[in-house]
């Protein structure tokens, strides 16, 4: 993955102007985040699983 | 209670604001006092013939909360440019309606993205127990102005530990409410889908006052669910005879280092409490918690990292842009990765009324550290004082920490804090095992020496 490519595109897209100063600390963390992201993204779950735009807290069954 | 309500509020004032004076120039807690308004404010109360629960209480605020006239900085330069706020924030008037007076408004991390209140716009506030390290964020000037004997009470928010994590490392007490408790009404938010407010206080009666002001319905807060106010006071000294309650394992013992084990193993002692609880997927939660507030708190603050992104703090500014970059995917798996782990600890509140778990991995590091081991790998040292508390406020669980001392042997004059975890709308199982603890006196939140 060529994540310097990846947060050029992506800055394009938003109207981020990075600075040369900024640029190596995003790509850096960008990369950080890319690497817990198969912690989410591995675990199957179902249609049933949804949340919903609202999240409230799930109460125990009595 | 210290500030007994014999005490005219006028003098309960002016023993805050001399303590402020005294304390600050060492602590930097506070980022605004507010003597004009206290004294009028106290002067107010002291002509109030009627019964007032929190009768003259100094308290402060994280400066994230709406006061009146000032601008709401939430920790940051940019919003030095904002118009003052038009009224307080709803659980400032609240408290303030209880009797209670607001003295000013307490540094935090910029834009609460932080645990330790390294702030690089207004200093860093240091922990009053020794200053050479962290207070713990994001609220750590609530934390702080608490264990510096400034005031009694404070206010801060939490979305992945921030007043949890600021609690342990101060040593004084918190509660984080269940997720929609508390309307947000007025302050400045982080993560709209985490983001929870809740007080801090020097013990455990004050807190459970504290909040039983803070709870009932707001209609401006859309997060907020309709519940009636459940009052904890009422059954705040029913000690702890009938509740089951466990010790969270797994994750949390993994992540925890011996000093945070201790402090445990000794409030598991006090209450007999030997069952041991596993959470599955733990570190799933954790990392959910992570690319949501990541991602959703960079979309917030879209427009300035656009315009100044060089405005923000340097120990912000690169997380939020690279916030502002991640697939929408990563998001919304992290949702349904939340939900489902919500439900699985729900099932399992079916056996246990009380969890408890620590706080923070260690007591409080040295202001600017970088890296800790923990579990037998470097980890950053900022990130991981959230390691403990991300998984719980993920899944939106009211939690009372409380403050040990004494557990870590290379530092002994540093407190250490515990969370005492309940189902939702529990806050009041929570409390009553915190004012338990304190009665027996395994937890306390002395002021630090000045």
């Amino acid at each position: 993955m060529d994540f310097e490519r990846y947060v050029d595109a992506q800055c394009e897209l938003l109207g981020l102007a990075l600075t040369p100063e900024q640029r190596p600390g995003v790509v850096r963390y960008l990369q950080l985040v890319a690497g817990f992201a198969p912690r989410v993204m591995d675990f199957a779950l179902t249609p049933a699983d949804e949340s919903g735009n609202t999240f409230v807290p799930v109460e125990p069954k009595p | 209670m210290s500030h007994p309500a014999a005490e005219s509020a006028a003098a309960q004032v002016e023993a805050a604001l001399a303590r402020i004076a005294a304390t600050d120039g060492r602590v930097n807690a506070f980022t605004a006092v507010l003597a004009d308004r206290a004294r009028a404010r106290a002067a107010a109360v002291d002509a109030d013939a009627r019964a007032l629960p929190l009768r003259g209480l100094p308290f402060a605020v994280k400066n994230l909360f709406d006061l009146q006239g000032l601008a709401t900085l939430a920790g940051s330069r940019i919003e030095r440019d904002a118009a003052p706020a038009a009224r307080d924030a709803v659980l400032v008037r609240r408290l303030e309606a209880a009797g209670a007076v607001c003295v000013g408004a307490l540094n935090m991390d910029e834009y609460a993205y932080g645990f330790t209140t390294e702030n690089s716009h207004h200093g860093p506030t240091r922990n009053p127990h020794d200053t050479a390290r962290i207070s713990g964020g994001s609220s750590g000037g609530s934390a702080a102005a608490v264990a510096a004997g400034q005031v009694p009470l404070t206010l801060g928010s939490d979305t992945n530990g921030s007043i949890r994590v600021p609690a342990s490392l101060c040593g004084v007490f918190g509660l984080k409410p269940s997720f929609g408790r508390l309307p947000r009404t007025g302050s400045y938010p982080f993560v709209a889908s985490l983001d929870h407010l809740g007080p801090f206080a020097h013990d455990v009666a004050t807190l459970a006052a504290a909040y039983d002001a803070l709870q009932g319905p707001d209609a401006e807060d859309p997060a907020q669910v309709p519940r009636p106010p459940e009052p904890t006071q009422p059954q705040l000294a029913r000690g702890t005879e009938g509740l089951r309650i466990g010790v969270l394992g797994g994750w949390f013992q993994a992540m925890a280092l011996p000093a945070a084990r201790e402090a445990v193993a000794r409030v598991a002692a006090a209450l007999g409490a030997t069952q041991t609880v596993l959470w599955p997927e733990v570190d799933r939660a954790r990392t959910a918690a992570f690319i949501i507030t990541n991602a959703e708190g960079a979309a917030l603050h879209l427009a300035d990292l656009r315009r100044r992104a060089d405005d923000f703090d340097p120990l912000t500014r690169d997380r939020f842009l690279a916030g502002a970059l991640l697939p929408a995917a990563w998001v919304q798996q992290s949702q349904r990765v939340r939900h489902w782990f919500a439900r699985q600890v729900a099932a399992q509140f079916a056996e246990v009324d009380v969890l408890i778990a620590p706080a923070t991995p260690c007591t409080a590091p040295a202001i600017g550290t970088e890296w800790l081991e923990i579990a037998g790998q470097k980890m950053p040292a900022r990130a991981s004082m959230g390691l403990l508390t991300q998984p719980v406020s993920a899944i939106g669980l009211p939690v009372a920490t409380v403050p040990l001392w004494g557990c870590d042997a290379a530092a002994p004059h540093l407190p250490i804090g515990v969370q005492l975890i309940a189902a939702p709308w529990r806050e009041d199982l929570c409390l009553r095992v915190a004012h338990a603890l304190e009665s027996a006196g395994v937890v306390k939140a002395p002021v630090a020496a000045a």
